[in-house]
C-alpha cells in the first residue's frame, strides 16, 4: 500500500498485485460456479417426458350414452354427454392433485375433503379453484380427442354427429 | 544401531513364530500403555475410533445427561440406514412395472428381506425423530447461540436433508400410499409463489408422478442426498471442535 513504489503518472492506488489476482480469480470462480449451476439446471430440466400425452383419444361418441357421464381413471377425466353434446371434466383435485370421485351431487376428493358440484364449482373443502374443463374435438375418424393443455370455460360442450 | 537391535532384527526374520505378531504390528501401531497425561492424550489423538472426541474434552461433555447422546444416535441411525439401504438396492428396481413387486419380493422371497426392509423403515422414522429431539436439546440448552450459530445453520441443513431423504424414500415402494403422498407433497411444492410449478416439474421430471419421478427420487435417495448428508455431518462434527466443544455454562 503506502510502501508500494508509485509508477510515473499513476495515481496512488490501493490495488496490490495480490488483491488484483484475488479479485480476478474470485470473479472467474464466481462466473464458473454460476455457469455450472445454470447448466446443471438446464440438464435436469427434461426436454422429453414419458408420461401420458396431454392430447389423448377417449373413444367414440357412441361409447357414451346420452344423459350419463363416464369416469376414465387412467386419463383422470370425466366424459359427460347430454343429448348430442359432449364435454370433458378433469377429475384432478385443484387442491393437491388427488383424483376426485363422482357423487350424486358432483365430485368429492378423498384426500382432504374438497367437494365440487356437477359443474365442478367448489362447494366445500380446501380446493382453491373449480375443476378444469378441457376442449373436446372430434378427429376425422370420428374419435373424440381431449386436449389437457386447452382449458375451456365450464359448460363448454362439443356438438357431435349421430 | 546397537548390537542387540541388530540381533533382534535378524532373529525376527529367522523365525516364523514371529510372523503373526509382525503382521499385527504392521497394521496396528500399538504403543506402550500410556503413563503420563501427554501420552494419554496422544493415545486418543492417534486412534481413528477415538477421533470423534478431541484429545481433551470438558468433563461435562462426557456425561450422558449433557446431550443424551442424541446427535450420535442420529448418526448411528444414518449408519444403519446406509448399511440396510445398500443391501436393499441389490433387489430393488426403480421402474413403475417392477418397483412394487420388487418390494413385495423383498418381504416374501429374499432371505432376511423383511428384516432389512423393516430395519430401514423403522430406522428412517427413528432418524427423523432423533434429529428433531437433538435439535430440541440443542435449543433448550442454548447451544445454538454464539459462537455456535453457524453449526446450528448446518444442523438446519442436516434436518432438511433428513426430511428430504425420508420423502424421496417414501415413493420407492410405489404403492397407493407412496403415489398419493408424493402427488400431494409435490403439489404443495407447486404452491410456492412464482417458481412453484417449475420446482414441481424439476422434482417430478414430468407433469405428474410417473416413471421419471420414480427414477429421480431413487437417484436422489440413494446417491445425491446421502452424499450431501455425509459431507454436512463431517462439517457439523468439525465445527463442534472448532467452536470449542459442546456448549456449557459460561462459568465452567
Amino acid at each position: 500500500m503506502s510502501t508500494q513504489p508509485l509508477r510515473a503518472g499513476a495515481a496512488q492506488s490501493q490495488v496490490t498485485r495480490r488483491s488484483f489476482v484475488n479479485l480476478v480469480g474470485g470473479a472467474a470462480l464466481a462466473v464458473y460456479a454460476a455457469a455450472s449451476g445454470a447448466l446443471a439446471l438446464l440438464f435436469l430440466r427434461p426436454r422429453v417426458t414419458y408420461g401420458p400425452p396431454a392430447r389423448l383419444p377417449v373413444g367414440r361418441p357412441a361409447d357414451f350414452a346420452s344423459g350419463t357421464q363416464v369416469v376414465l381413471p387412467e386419463a383422470r377425466l370425466c366424459i359427460r354427454r347430454q343429448g348430442d353434446r359432449l364435454a370433458a371434466i378433469s377429475t384432478v383435485c385443484t387442491h393437491l392433485g388427488c383424483t376426485v370421485n363422482p357423487t350424486e351431487t358432483g365430485f368429492d376428493c378423498p384426500c382432504h375433503g374438497s367437494s365440487y358440484d356437477e359443474r365442478g364449482e367448489v362447494t366445500g373443502g380446501p380446493a382453491p379453484r373449480a375443476l378444469a374443463w378441457y376442449r373436446v374435438t372430434q378427429a376425422p375418424s370420428g374419435e373424440l380427442v381431449v386436449d389437457k393443455r386447452d382449458q375451456v370455460p365450464a359448460d363448454t360442450f362439443l356438438e357431435v354427429r349421430s | 544401531m546397537s548390537v542387540q537391535r541388530v540381533a533382534a532384527v535378524a532373529g525376527e526374520g529367522a523365525s516364523l513364530r514371529d510372523l503373526p505378531g509382525r503382521i499385527w504390528r504392521s497394521v496396528f501401531r500399538s504403543r506402550p500403555v500410556p503413563s503420563t497425561e501427554l501420552e494419554r492424550s496422544q493415545a486418543v489423538a492417534a486412534s481413528f475410533f477415538f477421533h470423534v472426541h478431541s484429545a481433551k474434552v470438558h468433563e461435562r461433555t462426557l456425561k450422558l445427561r449433557t446431550t443424551l447422546g442424541l446427535g450420535l444416535f442420529s448418526l448411528f441411525s444414518f449408519a444403519i440406514l446406509v448399511a440396510t439401504g445398500v443391501l436393499l438396492m441389490f433387489y430393488y428396481l426403480p421402474s413403475p412395472e417392477q418397483a412394487y413387486q420388487r418390494m413385495l419380493d423383498l418381504r416374501g422371497a429374499v432371505v432376511f428381506g423383511t428384516f432389512l426392509r423393516n430395519l430401514h423403515r423403522w430406522g428412517a422414522h427413528a432418524m427423523v425423530a432423533l434429529v428433531f429431539l437433538h435439535m430440541i436439546r440443542v435449543f433448550l440448552t442454548g447451544a445454538h447461540k454464539a459462537p455456535r450459530e453457524f453449526n446450528w445453520v448446518v444442523g438446519i441443513a442436516l434436518l432438511l436433508t433428513t426430511l428430504f431423504l425420508s420423502f424421496t424414500g417414501y415413493l420407492l415402494p410405489w404403492d397407493q400410499l407412496a403415489y398419493w403422498a408424493v402427488m400431494v407433497g409435490t403439489s404443495i411444492a407447486g404452491y410456492a409463489p412464482g417458481v412453484g410449478p417449475q420446482i414441481r416439474f424439476f422434482l417430478l421430471g414430468d407433469d405428474s408422478v410417473g416413471r421419471e419421478a420414480l427414477l429421480r427420487f431413487y437417484v436422489l435417495h440413494v446417491v445425491v442426498l446421502p452424499a450431501a448428508l455425509t459431507g454436512l455431518v463431517g462439517l457439523h462434527f468439525w465445527r463442534i471442535r472448532k467452536d470449542g466443544g459442546l456448549a456449557r455454562p459460561s462459568g465452567e
